[in-house]
Formats: structure tokens, C-alpha cells, sequence
């Protein structure tokens, strides 16, 4: 199958608009004020998917659809999130399940209002069930057998907290199916990008299975990366998220936050072209650099420090993309690193205007890197051309 | 429970509805408008520009977190006029005055446009250029700026139409 990245553009507005739909409705219940941070959309295959769940427990809602899709839709909250969910509520935990599912419900509702706007039908929902899973359990029936699941995943920020959700939908083949794969968004319906359908949607328009194929290419090339911080500095690392995502860029720089970050920024030349930037909070680039330096710099984040985060972003950078060439069969290299420190949404923002400049959804892959011993963390972000990276994939299928 | 389309659109989230003395949030490409005693903030600008309008006689004021300088010719942003230096300070002054402020007493406030990368051909410079460049063509005078430079920042645009900004580096300023 073939799923079209414009219409996967046009989903994720959808779900955009269903989590502002959540958010107002937490904030008629609690009084406190919600905003919507960042929404984004994925494809994720069943084994992906079992991995990201191993070890989380969730807590949420599912609903039968009927009608204009048909199929199983689930909300969940992580469980540590629910805490903070119900401090916000004014029966507190006492309200538990019922605030869950009500709180559920309501944003699911929302959010398949705009799916039924969008598709010109009504969509017919069963009474919610309030479910708790553990891992992958939380996922729709056959998820993980299938081609995977749509994942929209938001973050509400609230005035005192952060509150994560997911909605997991898992149509069956039908309408869903025909309207984000292989055919393109009909130009005229609300939420659609313009034009979506008209000016050459061919272009956007890539296998699934090659969409599958680069989500693996990028998790290998977060495990090179690793590796290569592994050599460099003597700490021990993983890899703990990598994800392959399709988002409005302009969430982007939100989604880095605002706290202190100093890191490395590349731009990539070949097909694709884009961005990729390596960036640590403060005091983990600190502690990165000072495990690759031979003795303590006066300075943290001074020359000597800059100095070393630029090798190790190089080395990163080329273990990250390196195979993207071999498996897409283009060539792909990258600029010297320029080093960043600033406030992390500031730094990451200029090149999210650059892309911006030629499309308002991107794929952004992520991944976030951990070295034991000594706790730091990093964040991976590589934008590429979405029109260039589609052409890629797409030949990729002809291969 | 059924849900059935319906031709009404939601609002732009642009946090209208927030109660008086709350804070609304303008994220990235995103403008918002304000009447009452909200605090309008926008975070981590860094070649991004803001631009920040107020009517002191009815206290209407506008924030606006844009992107790129040039609406005109491209192919993207259809959906988000606040993508751009342009066309966000048009829409703003828009809703500016829906909202009840005159165009003719509008003041502005610029901040960001930082110089963050080399990479990145200076598009914070010239997001502050179109920035004054189209303030000048609507007539509305820039009173105070922090602008350039390398440095990230923050601002809040306080009920009273002071503008606060906070650099990465933690020194604030009012405007």
C-alpha cells in the first residue's frame, strides 16, 4: 500500500484539532488553563510498537467505530501521568476511573468530530471502555499482527504540568485506509493542505512498506550513533526512543523545550537534503565533553568542550546516516558541525525555518540517546526534504 | 453516540477564550490577540521574530511569533499566517482591530531575529528587516526593539503593553 505523506499532513491536523478538542474540555473540568504543545502523526509497525510498550503501563479508553470508519480507537495516558491528570480534577483521585474515561471520551469524541467533518460521514462510536494494560496490551486488537497502527500522539501543557496522551487508531481497511493510502486527500475538505490533491500528490505519495524500511534505517543509524559516543567517550549507551514521525514543523522547536541545550548542527547535501541536529541539555553536554577531555576544562561549555562536542557530533552524524545512501541508493553527506548552546527551541528554530520554506509537515526522526555511569542524555533530530526524501522512497520500492 | 460532520470551523487556536489575567501561549508561526489583562507569551525565538502590537487607549494588544520573512510566492503556509513576517503582521493587525483597536494607534515592539547559525543564511536579520519593513508600509512606529545578535530569547507582553524579554543567558529587559 501507499500512503501519501500530504494526506498524512492532512491526519495530523485532524488530530491536532481533536487534541485541542481534549485540551479545552480538561480545561472547562479543571479550571486550569491547557494548551496543546505538540501533536504528532506516525505509522508504526507491530514490532516497533511492542518494543516502544515493553515495560509501560497505560491507562485510557477504547471505542468501537462505526460508520464512516470502522475499526477500534484508543486513548490512553501513561500511568504516571495520571496522577498528575487527577491532581487537576476537582474530586482528585477519587475520581479516578470515571474523570479517566470522561476525560477519554471527551477527547475522543473530538477528535473523531473532525475525522467525520473530513470525511463527509458520520462516525458512530460504542460506549467507552476503561481499560489499565500493561506494554503493548494497551494497543487495538491486531495491531501488532497487522501493518501497524496510525499513532497521533499529543502533549498538553498545563501551568504546573506536563500531561502526555495518545490516540492509537487501528481502522479497518475501508475508507480509512483508502483515503491515507494511496489516494489523495480531497483538496476541498476542511483540514486538507491546499491543494493537496492537485499539484503533482505523486510526489508525496510512498510505499508503505518503504515508509517501514527507513523507520528501521533510522533506528539503526540512532544505534550507530550510539555506538559511536560508546567510542568516544568510554560510557556506555542506548538508545531510548527512536521514532520516525510526521509532524507540523512548527512544533518542532516546542517540542525541544525551552531549557538550556548546547549541542551540534548539521546540514545534510544529497537526496535527501535537510537538517540534523545533536543536541544535549546543558549540564548533560558538560558532562559529555568532560569524559572526552583529558583533564577538567575551566570552563564547562567553554572552547575545549566545543571543541569535543563537535567530534563527537561529527562522528554521530556520520554513524547516523551512515547506510541511508547504501539502502536509498543516493548519496548523502554532511557540512562541518556548528555548535549550538541556547535555549533549545531558539537553536533548533532557524532550521526549521529553512525546511519551512518549502513544506509545513516534515518527517522528523527522533531519538534519544543515554549514557549510563555518568547520566546524560541526548536528543537526535534529522529533518530531511519531505518531497526529496519521498522520491527516495519511493525508488526504494522499485529496487 | 453519533458524530456527524458539520460545516462549522473551529476557532484558531489562538487562546482568545482564555480567561482575563491567564496566560496565552503563541507557539510558532501563531499570532494571538488579547483584551484583557492576559499575559501573551511566546518562548524560545530564535531566528524567529516577534512582533508585539498594542492600541495603549483600549488596551487591545497582538503578539505575533513568525517564521520565515516572505509569504508572497511560496507554496506552504496557507493554513498559518503567522508562518510569516508578512502576512502575520497583516492578519494581526486584522484581528487587532475586530477586536476594537485602531490601526492609527497601534505602537510595536520587536524582538529575536538572533543570528543563530551560519548555516542558515541569516534568516533572523532579514525576518527584522521585513519585520520594520512592513510596519513602516501600515504606518505603525517600531518603539523599542532587541533584536540580532547570537542569543535565544524569551518574551512576555504584559497587559499594560510593556514587552519583557529574557535572553538565553538569563538577562531580561523590558521594552
Amino acid at each position: 500500500m501507499r500512503v501519501d505523506v500530504r494526506a498524512l499532513g492532512a491526519c495530523n491536523r485532524l488530530a491536532e484539532r481533536g487534541a485541542e478538542q481534549a485540551a479545552g474540555a480538561l480545561t472547562d473540568l479543571t479550571g486550569t488553563d491547557l494548551s496543546v504543545e505538540v501533536t504528532g502523526a506516525s505509522v508504526a509497525s507491530g514490532e516497533d510498537l511492542a518494543e516502544a510498550f515493553a515495560g509501560r503501563e497505560s491507562i485510557g479508553v477504547s471505542v468501537g467505530l462505526r460508520g464512516g470508519l470502522e475499526g477500534e480507537a484508543v486513548l490512553a495516558f501513561d500511568a504516571g501521568n495520571v496522577d498528575a491528570l487527577l491532581s487537576l480534577l476537582p474530586g482528585g483521585a477519587s475520581m479516578g476511573r470515571s474523570a479517566v474515561s470522561e476525560v477519554g471520551n471527551i477527547a475522543l469524541g473530538g477528535f473523531l468530530d473532525g475525522w467525520a467533518n473530513y470525511l463527509g460521514t458520520a462516525i458512530d462510536m460504542t460506549p467507552p471502555r476503561y481499560f489499565e494494560a500493561d506494554g503493548a496490551a494497551v494497543l487495538p486488537d491486531g495491531a501488532l499482527a497487522g501493518d501497524g497502527v496510525f499513532l497521533f500522539e499529543s502533549r498538553l501543557d498545563a501551568t504546573t504540568t506536563d500531561l502526555d496522551f495518545s490516540i492509537y487508531m487501528l481502522p479497518d481497511s475501508g475508507k480509512f485506509r483508502d483515503l491515507v493510502v494511496g489516494k489523495t486527500a480531497p483538496a476541498a475538505a476542511p483540514g486538507a493542505e491546499g491543494g493537496a490533491g492537485n499539484d503533482g500528490a505523486g510526489s508525496t505519495a510512498v510505499p508503505y512498506e518503504s515508509l517501514s524500511t527507513f523507520a528501521s534505517l533510522a533506528k539503526r543509524g540512532s544505534a550507530n550513533a550510539a555506538d559511536n559516543i560508546a567510542m568516544m567517550t568510554g560510557l556506555d549507551t542506548t538508545v531510548d526512543v527512536s521514532r520516525l514521525r510526521f509532524v507540523p514543523l512548527a512544533d518542532v522547536p516546542a517540542e525541544v523545550g525551552v531549557e538550556p541545550h548546547a549541542g551540534t548542527v548539521f546540514e545534510l547535501q544529497g537526496e535527501p537534503s535537510g537538517y540534523l541536529a545533536i543536541l544535549f541539555e546543558e549540564e548533560s553536554a558538560a558532562k559529555v565533553a568532560a569524559s572526552m577531555l583529558p583533564s577538567e576544562p575551566d570552563e564547562p561549555l567553554g572552547g575545549m568542550a566545543e571543541n569535543a562536542l563537535c567530534e563527537l557530533g561529527n562522528v554521530m552524524t556520520s554513524g547516523f546516516i551512515d547506510g541511508w545512501a547504501n539502502v536509498l541508493g543516493t548519496s548523502i553527506t554532511h557540512s562541518p558541525p556548528e555548535f549550538v548552546h541556547d535555549i533549545g527551541s531558539a537553536a533548533i528554530s532557524p532550521l526549521v525555518a529553512k525546511l519551512s520554506r518549502r513544506q509545513d509537515y516534515g518527517f522528523v526522526i527522533d531519538a534519544a540517546i543515554q549514557t549510563e555511569g555518568v547520566q546524560t542524555r541526548c536528543d537526535v533530530y534529522a529533518l530531511p526534504d519531505e518531497r526529496e526524501l519521498a522520491r527516495a522512497l519511493d525508488r526504494l520500492s522499485e529496487s | 453516540m453519533s458524530h456527524h460532520p458539520s460545516s462549522r470551523e473551529r476557532a484558531p487556536r489562538d487562546g482568545s477564550d482564555t480567561p482575563d489575567g491567564g496566560r496565552i501561549k503563541v507557539g510558532v508561526s501563531d499570532l494571538a490577540v488579547a483584551t484583557g489583562d492576559e499575559t501573551v507569551t511566546t518562548s524560545g525565538l530564535g531566528s524567529c521574530v516577534a512582533v508585539a502590537l498594542v492600541d495603549r487607549s483600549t488596551g487591545v494588544r497582538g503578539l505575533l511569533h513568525a517564521m520565515l520573512p516572505n509569504g508572497t510566492g511560496t507554496d506552504t503556509g496557507i493554513e498559518r499566517p503567522g508562518k510569516y513576517v508578512d502576512t502575520g503582521i497583516e492578519t494581526l493587525i486584522a484581528e487587532l482591530e475586530a477586536a476594537g483597536a485602531s490601526a492609527d494607534r497601534l505602537e510595536a515592539r520587536v524582538a529575536g531575529g538572533a543570528e543563530m547559525l551560519d548555516l542558515t543564511d541569516a534568516v533572523g536579520p532579514r525576518n527584522v528587516a521585513r519585520a520594520e519593513q512592513c510596519l513602516d508600509a501600515a504606518g505603525i512606529p517600531v518603539v523599542e526593539r532587541a533584536v540580532g545578535d547570537g542569543v535565544g530569547r524569551t518574551v512576555r507582553f504584559m497587559a499594560d503593553g510593556r514587552l519583557v524579554v529574557r535572553a538565553a543567558d538569563g538577562f531580561e529587559r523590558t521594552l
